[in-house]
């Protein structure tokens, strides 16, 4: 019982960064209608800018966020020019296509300016994880739960209560009548694209400096759980976004307790293959890419 | 020297991919004045409505709109120029509510919209009912009013409807077209699209054909039989 | 020919039937993140086949190729309904749980003093059916090549007969084609368990030239650069996604020119061509162009 409580602890704490890295996934999939295979690796970027900061200069960890943050936010940008934007009423494989390519030359780029397979990061917190009773909680797993609520609450607010959200969810909706009622769709994409890479370079700066460590495999890595946890809960649904990272998380944490890291992995991608197989009503929500 | 009509097309050609649904349209709206276009299923008339609205772009000919030529313009630059489509089928965000779907049509006039809502709401006083309504669970009906009120949010000086009455009951029919002339009367240039000749012939000071991508016919309601309109609205003429 | 230049036209050749098997789907409308899983089933298959249960190389290119269309008939059967992401999201999950299973299989056999066999992450050694056979790096380039052309123009005369034009109509205009009577679903199995059958030969090929193989031979960026080299050499014929090959492998990779930072350069040309030609050089227009400038 003990064993079950702590790993649906873990479980959402992981799922926590799963939820957030699917936000900003299915952000730029529910305007766009394609998927952005650069997501991570704009991610990767900016905790790389960060990780190359922290080797040549005394930064603040805070300081560190920002870099991580205006990196993802930079280098997102980059990809919906170079692969969104032309290709807005064109084809949506050529712009996926386009988009890894440009995850080809961040790994790539990532590579040649750190070139070791592993670095160390500053530690968000150097303390030990706390306990409640026989259960741990990490102070940093806390704080990813906490930015994951913040985060959705954030979100929420600029969905509904701002001008920007409602041409957002007008996108979203329906992008022909969005464009009816005077949306510039362009402008709108560039600026969810933003916001959406925002949201990945804070959750990448809370995996990495939990972790203390950065691999090029970040970039990759942080795409994959997007997608996974997207699909999960529903392709394009923000909401879904969140239950399908939650879920994600408490199906590894589980998975991996009973029958390790490779079966855990295992799982995930089967039930992926059976929903997407059976198609159950609440995953129909957005159409084709 | 008479003015240019607010909005003049003329020799429009829009093609989806090889296959030309306008060959060469021309038309003109008066200011001030209900034009209507007429014309059966697929002879091009959401296709020209979508060309005036910038959604497609013609492979040649020219809009002008207040003189300036508009048919290169990305569609938020032609709401700002002044011009609102209520689209086919209306196309209200079915997730947002009511009230969400007119802030959405004021987009351009950035937080400067109460007044609107307001004006908006009195003349459509169903739609302030259900204004925290989502737009998806209306009526057709009421749709239909939402996707007219969210064009006027724009202020548009030109207001395009494309088939209004579309899957509508006549009572409901008669009601928008109620709308369309209480427009009208305040001072609105509207260019309405139209299968329901009946109804259109009642409201237009003008009106055209349009047939297989070509205008056929134009002028005022009586300078052609009634029956004979209708059957072309519908069916097409004899010839090709 | 130098043993570089060699090595590099070889990888070419191998490397061009995982991109036709994505280029085959593409043109039936379909996006595969997972060819690469059918690539790994052909290798693995035909060592097995040749290190380890004694058959010539024939054979087991045979076998490889069954087990690739029937491991794509499967994957495809419950998933080909599905349109864009979707389905390109199942090929993705099926061909990294194909993956983890390689990854957890373990047989190893002793033959003739030795282990030999799949041994999970650390591999699969000792597939040395050719080159114990005193078959040189030259010889079996050429057979590389020499199956790649028959492969090519076989599906190149089946793209120019009615079969294919019904496959690239399919691949525009699904509603269309069902409504015209085509079987949709069916036609797309077929395309599906051809595109298997030819990723796995290419995997057949491949692990007898490299002698080695491993999981993470076939992961996620193996697929998604087929889907990149087909994309940018064209979908206007099967002779496209050779060319999209050719150009990182060849031009880019194989001239050294652009030592350490290859993908920047790949990468970049990659999104900037997309833009300029979103459905490859040897688009259909491309295609159709020089059929009328030479027949």
């Amino acid at each position: 019982m003990t064993d079950f409580v702590q790993n649906s602890l873990d479980g959402i704490t992981l799922g926590a960064s799963y939820a957030l890295l699917a936000l900003g996934f299915t952000l730029i999939f529910g305007v766009l209608r394609r998927a952005n295979l650069s997501y991570g690796p704009a991610i990767m970027f900016g905790a790389y800018l960060a990780t190359w900061t922290s080797l040549n200069f005394p930064a603040a960890l805070f300081v560190l966020f920002l870099v991580t943050v205006a990196g993802a936010v930079l280098a997102g940008s980059y990809v919906e020019r170079l692969c969104f934007a032309p290709h807005r009423k064109g084809s949506a494989v050529a712009a996926m296509v386009a988009s890894f390519a440009l995850w080809m030359q961040f790994e790539e780029l990532a590579v040649l300016a750190l070139p070791k397979h592993l670095y160390a990061f500053p530690a968000l917190y150097d303390g030990g994880p706390l306990s409640f009773g026989p259960f741990f909680l990490r102070l940093e797993s806390l704080l990813m739960l906490l930015a994951a609520v913040s985060i959705c609450f954030l979100l929420w607010k600029i969905l509904h209560a701002t001008r920007f959200g409602i041409a957002v969810r007008a996108v979203i909706d329906d992008p022909t009548a969005a464009e009816l009622s005077g949306i510039n769709i362009g402008a709108i994409s560039l600026r969810v694209f933003a916001l959406a890479s925002a949201i990945g370079g804070l959750t990448g700066f809370l995996i990495i400096s939990s972790q203390e460590q950065v691999t090029p495999m970040l970039g990759m890595w942080s795409t994959l759980k997007g997608m996974l946890a997207m699909m999960l809960g529903g392709l394009g649904s923000l909401p879904g976004a969140v239950a399908g990272g939650l879920a994600l998380g408490l199906l590894e944490a589980h998975s991996q307790w009973y029958f390790g890291p490779q079966w855990r992995d295992f799982i995930a991608y089967l039930l992926l293959f059976v929903l997407l197989a059976m198609r159950p009503p609440w995953m129909n929500t957005r159409s084709a890419y | 020297m008479a003015a240019e009509p607010l909005l003049r097309i003329s020799e429009v050609v829009t093609a989806y991919g090889k296959i030309e649904a306008l060959k060469g349209v021309s038309l003109d709206v008066a200011q001030g004045s209900i034009t209507c276009l007429l014309g059966p299923n697929g002879a091009g008339k959401t296709t020209l409505m979508m060309t005036v609205a910038g959604v497609l772009k013609p492979k040649s000919g020219s809009i002008r709109f207040s003189e300036e030529e508009i048919s290169s313009l990305p569609p938020h630059a032609i709401v700002s120029r002044g011009i609102a489509l209520v689209p086919e089928n209306r196309l209200v965000f079915p997730s947002m509510t009511v009230l969400e779907n007119l802030r959405a049509g004021a987009y351009q006039r950035k937080n400067d919209f109460q007044e609107d809502i307001a004006r908006v709401f009195a003349r459509f006083p169903r739609l302030k009912e259900r204004s925290a309504q989502q737009g998806g669970t209306l009526s057709g009906g009421e749709q239909q009013m939402l996707a007219v009120a969210r064009a006027l949010m724009s202020r548009p000086k030109l207001l395009l409807m494309d088939e209004p009455s579309l899957g509508l009951a006549p009572l409901v029919v008669e009601e928008i077209f109620h709308i369309v002339a209480e427009l009208h009367r305040e001072g609105s240039t509207i260019f309405l699209v139209e299968q329901n000749a009946h109804m259109a012939l009642k409201v237009a000071q003008h009106f055209y054909l349009i047939e297989q991508g070509r205008v056929t016919f134009s002028g005022n309601p009586g300078s052609l039989a009634e029956d004979e309109v209708i059957r072309r609205a519908y069916l097409g003429s004899a010839q090709s | 020919m130098d043993e570089y230049a060699i090595g590099v036209l070889t990888n070419i050749g191998l490397f061009s039937f995982i991109a036709a098997s994505a280029y085959l789907l593409l043109v039936a409308g379909e996006l595969s993140f997972g060819q690469q899983a059918f690539f790994g089933v052909g290798a693995y298959a035909a060592g097995i086949c040749t290190a380890m249960l004694g058959w010539p190389l024939p054979l087991a290119a045979l076998a490889a190729m069954a087990l690739g269309a029937l491991a794509a008939a499967l994957v495809g059967l419950p998933t080909l309904r599905l349109r864009g992401l979707y389905f390109a999201m199942a090929t993705l999950a099926a061909a990294e749980m194909l993956r983890i299973l390689f990854e957890l299989f373990h047989w190893q056999l002793e033959i003739g003093g030795e282990t030999v066999g799949p041994d999970g992450t650390q591999g699969f050694r000792g597939i040395r059916w050719v080159f114990e056979r005193g078959v040189e790096p030259a010889d079996f380039l050429a057979l590389v090549w020499a199956l790649l052309a028959v492969v090519a123009i076989a599906i190149h005369l089946i793209e120019k007969s009615r079969l294919g034009a019904t496959v690239r109509a399919l691949g525009e205009d699904p509603e269309l084609a069902g409504m015209l009577g085509i079987d949709v679903l069916r036609l797309k199995l077929g395309v599906a368990a051809a595109a298997g059958a030819l990723a796995a030969l290419g995997g057949a090929l491949f692990a007898h030239h490299n002698t080695y193989i491993e999981p993470r031979n076939f992961d996620i960026m193996l697929g998604v650069h087929s889907l990149a080299y087909a994309l940018i050499g064209g979908l206007g014929t099967v002779f496209g996604p050779l060319l999209g090959v050719a150009l990182d492998l060849g031009l880019l990779e194989g001239t050294r020119f652009f030592q350490g930072y290859r993908m920047i350069v790949f990468g970049g040309l990659v999104a900037l061509l997309l833009i300029w030609r979103p459905r490859g050089l040897l688009d259909e227009r491309v295609v159709h162009w020089l059929k009328t400038r030479f027949s």
